[in-house]
């Protein structure tokens, strides 16, 4: 259906050559995608977090060390990713964003969403935070602060949500299923459970 | 496994699900973190780049720029020249109508 797309032509002629001259192996190409469709994803992120609400000395270490205590659920990569974890309180709400292109911790949210590279995000989140978290469908109280955290390859960051009122007696396993991406990026806040 | 993305790469994921709007997008892709992975391509070279052709024309669909800059870290470390990957293009673009596109070979299925 793409074949007559000029743009997918030039891709395929791209990585032709790239096969000949031996310097890409189309099956590994495969296994890539394959790896970034199925294994990275939200979920490592969401570990991240309910292993923070439920082992304060985790929190603690990363807080300290977002790269370092992330690496401890094996969740990393080999290119010295900053992440820093920030995290949410009663007084302050963050949001992440990347105004110079789209930094975006991967190995822990996976492959970020459409609207995160929109320039209208991208400009709009700086501007108007508060406004275009409403729009999003957050309403954060006006008593509480909103901080904007700009992405770059020197960090990026992690939100740490809430914890949400009731859930003390949630294992850590199923706490990670209240936790979206959405809420990891700071343009939601965690699920409440049986609120959908 | 894990090339880290930390930069600009963004293709879309829709709660948990990549999307890819075009099989070649996903194609791509899955070629540049294949380069960076096996070293042919150092990642950072590629973030400058993909920044470049984001700001050089911001209404340009972002996988056009990901592509853009593939092709300007290949010519740039003379791995694959402009003229080379034109030739090719024009080849393959004379394929005859319907032939077996390389993508639906590697399908795996149009998402959701």
């Amino acid at each position: 259906m793409t074949a007559a797309d000029p743009r997918a032509i030039r891709v395929e002629a791209v990585e032709s050559l790239l096969a000949e001259k031996g310097l890409v192996d189309p099956a590994v190409v495969d296994t890539i995608i394959e790896h970034y469709e199925t294994n990275v994803g939200p979920l490592n992120g969401a570990k991240v977090v309910a292993r923070a609400w439920t082992d304060p000395a985790f929190r603690n270490r990363l807080l300290d060390n977002g790269t370092k205590a992330i690496a401890e659920l094996g969740f990393g990569g080999p290119e010295g990713a900053m992440m820093v974890a920030i995290e949410n309180t009663p007084d302050v709400h963050n949001v992440v964003v990347c105004t110079l292109c789209s930094c975006y911790p991967w190995p822990v949210l996976g492959l970020p969403p459409t609207w995160y590279k929109s320039s209208e995000y991208r400009s709009r989140m700086v501007a108007e935070p508060r406004k275009l978290l409403g729009e999003m469908g957050l309403e954060v109280p006006a008593t509480k602060k909103v901080r904007v955290w700009d992405s770059s390859v020197e960090a990026r960051y992690l939100v740490i949500p809430e914890r949400p009122a009731g859930t003390e007696a949630m294992s850590a396993d199923d706490l990670a299923g209240l936790v979206t991406r959405d809420s990891m990026i700071g343009v939601a806040v965690a699920t409440v459970p049986g609120s959908d | 496994m894990d090339v880290d993305l930390e930069g600009p790469v963004s293709p879309p994921r829709d709660n948990g699900t990549i999307v890819f709007s075009a099989p070649w997008e996903r194609r791509v892709f899955g070629i540049v973190l294949a380069l960076c992975r096996d070293g042919q391509c150092a990642w950072e070279d590629f973030r400058q780049q993909l920044i470049a052709q984001i700001a050089a024309d911001r209404d340009r669909p972002y996988w056009e720029s990901w592509a853009a800059a593939l092709e300007a870290v290949l010519s740039a470390g003379s791995a694959v020249s402009p003229v080379e990957i034109e030739e090719r293009t024009g080849v393959l673009a004379a394929r005859p109508h319907g032939h077996d596109h390389r993508d639906d070979e590697h399908g795996h299925g149009h998402g959701h």
